[in-house]
């Protein structure tokens, strides 16, 4: 998949996820998701089953670094990283 | 819209750390521009090795060794083993590829199985001497403290990410010059490092928000003594005997649930309330202190708590009120169960992950806490010091579990613009999670009744 399509694809993810009370309506790819309020704990979650399920990254051995989901930038390339891996 | 004089006034003094003049001003001065991140390191390294020194002391006397002329050689000797234990790990975090693949997949398991061994090893004593027994029972008395703090070096090498660190990366996080609870405030590299000011100018943003923190600390300390005087008539409290007996008189909770006072239900409920507070006032002073050291160094982190009173749901509160507790339970519980079980059913992935952090995780940290009994194999003791404990945590884990999946069905119904953030309704979301904290919170007070005494007094705060 095309990086821009990617992102334009997590970006639409987002915000069906993102916190009712906290809409945001310019997403910057380097905006940091929890700090700004745009998602929670529960919405991380989302994030990792999006990823499992989108592009099938297995984190049972690995496990997941919480800082690797703290950005729109920093989760696709953490995609970036673990698709070419 | 025009802000108000004396709003804009509060807002510039509790702000003071984002002054942009201040910070300037701070990072021309020659202290900020001498503690660069490497010299910083440096210093904690240094003060790290006093407060293994110290630490491994102060368990020795805690544990009330009697072997008097083994004082200070149990330590002696349990400190190399200690550190000896701490560089192996850091080299299976540096080295984690290399290990075999069961290690690779569970490493966390395989640090606590080691600990398990050595703690079953203790009590079947197959040790020569008395000597040898006090400094393995003083190792494993260290364990508590280390493990969680091994643990985020281990997940560092299990991301990948330990393989360029130097373990002096590792050992300031490991030993503390700021010391704290068995959960590692800040918690490991991944964290530390993403949140380690690399200029003079983030170097003065972090002192200031650091100093923000420590001051923070003396007015919730001085909240906390004006709680204990005015509310409780708490003889430590030094206002006490300005009010010459003018307190309202309000019991503690641990006195109700110990059976020592019978108070009317209103003043019942009203202790169970102010408990909660207390608790919150008592947890952000000692977090903040931790916390406020870090940011002094240069590691600008999340706060430990975070106007947890303000908070509108349950799962939110837990968040808020001990962070660094709930990340230690995500990382190590929730997310390698989230990960691994019912992959294709979302709701129950949830609940079972939810479970296995607030519920087993949450028991499981406080079983190492109660490390005397458990080196003793003490275990009446500890069915007294944790029996509550599991009724506290089997609600909390529901709780937690019921406001998640609850957040979930209502984040699917709301649309994109959001329910109102003010109002009634938000008032009532507060009231709702401080009831539920409150009432918990009775079965986390640690007194000495056993499970029935305070189950019987527990249905008494609901009339029955």
């Amino acid at each position: 998949m095309e990086p821009e399509r990617r992102k334009n694809d997590l970006i639409d993810f987002l915000r069906t996820i993102q916190r009712p009370d906290f809409p945001l309506h310019e997403i910057d790819g380097d905006l940091s998701l929890v700090e700004s309020g745009l998602i929670d704990s529960l919405a991380l979650l989302q994030i990792i089953t999006y990823l499992e399920q989108t592009y099938e990254i297995d984190f049972r051995e690995k496990g997941i670094d919480p800082g690797d989901l703290r950005s729109v930038n920093a989760i696709l390339e953490f995609v970036a990283r673990e698709t070419t891996a | 819209m025009k802000i108000p004089p004396l709003l804009a006034l509060y807002r510039t003094v509790a702000q003071f750390h984002e002054n942009e003049t201040l910070i300037g001003w701070l990072q021309g001065s020659r202290v900020v521009v001498w503690l660069t991140p490497q010299r910083r390191k440096a210093i904690l390294c240094v003060g790290a090795v006093f407060a293994a020194v110290a630490g491994t002391l102060s368990r020795q006397t805690r544990s009330g060794d009697s072997h008097e002329a083994a004082t200070w050689l149990v330590p002696a000797a349990a400190l190399p083993i200690l550190l000896g234990i701490v560089y192996l790990l850091y080299l299976m975090a540096a080295r984690f590829s290399r290990l075999p693949a069961f290690v690779r997949a569970r490493p966390q398991i395989c640090v606590h199985a080691f600990f398990w061994v050595l703690l079953v090893s203790i009590w079947l004593n197959p040790f020569p001497s008395a000597f040898a027994a006090a400094v393995m029972a003083l190792v494993a008395g260290s364990f508590p403290y280390l493990i969680w703090r091994c643990g985020y070096m281990l997940l560092c090498g299990q991301r990948g990410k330990a393989a360029r660190t130097k373990f002096t990366d590792h050992f300031f996080y490991i030993f503390p010059v700021w010391d704290g609870t068995n959960t590692p405030p800040g918690k490991g590299h991944d964290n530390l490092s993403r949140a380690e000011a690399q200029t003079a100018a983030a170097y003065s943003r972090s002192i200031l928000a650091g100093i923000k923190l420590l001051l923070l600390v003396a007015l919730w300390k001085g909240a906390m003594q004006v709680i204990g005087a005015v509310v409780y008539g708490d003889p430590k409290s030094a206002l006490t005997g300005l009010l010459t007996g003018h307190d309202l008189g309000i019991p503690r909770l641990r006195f109700i649930v110990n059976g020592n006072v019978t108070p009317p239900l209103g003043i019942i409920w009203l202790s169970l309330y102010l408990e909660l507070i207390w608790e919150c006032l008592f947890i952000a002073a000692k977090g903040h202190v931790w916390i406020g050291m870090l940011r002094l160094f240069g590691f600008n982190v999340f706060r430990n708590t975070y106007k947890p009173l303000l908070a509108e749901s349950v799962a939110e509160f837990w968040s808020r009120y001990y962070y660094y507790f709930k990340e230690l339970m995500v990382e190590f519980f929730f997310l390698p169960t989230y990960l691994r079980v019912f992959r294709n059913r979302p709701m129950l992935r949830i609940v079972v992950a939810v479970f296995a952090a607030a519920f087993l995780g949450n028991m499981y940290y406080h079983l190492l806490q109660a490390k005397h009994p458990l080196i003793a194999a003490d275990f009446p003791h500890l069915w007294w010091l944790l029996g509550a404990r599991l009724i506290f945590c089997l609600m909390l884990a529901a709780g937690i579990a019921v406001s998640m999946l609850r957040q979930q069905r209502l984040r699917a119904r709301v649309d994109a613009l959001g329910r109102p953030r003010g109002g009634v309704r938000r008032l009532g979301r507060i009231v709702g999670v401080w009831t539920f904290f409150a009432i918990i919170n009775y079965w986390n007070v640690p007194v000495g009744v056993t499970i029935p005494q305070r189950a019987r007094s527990f249905l008494s705060i609901f009339g029955l």
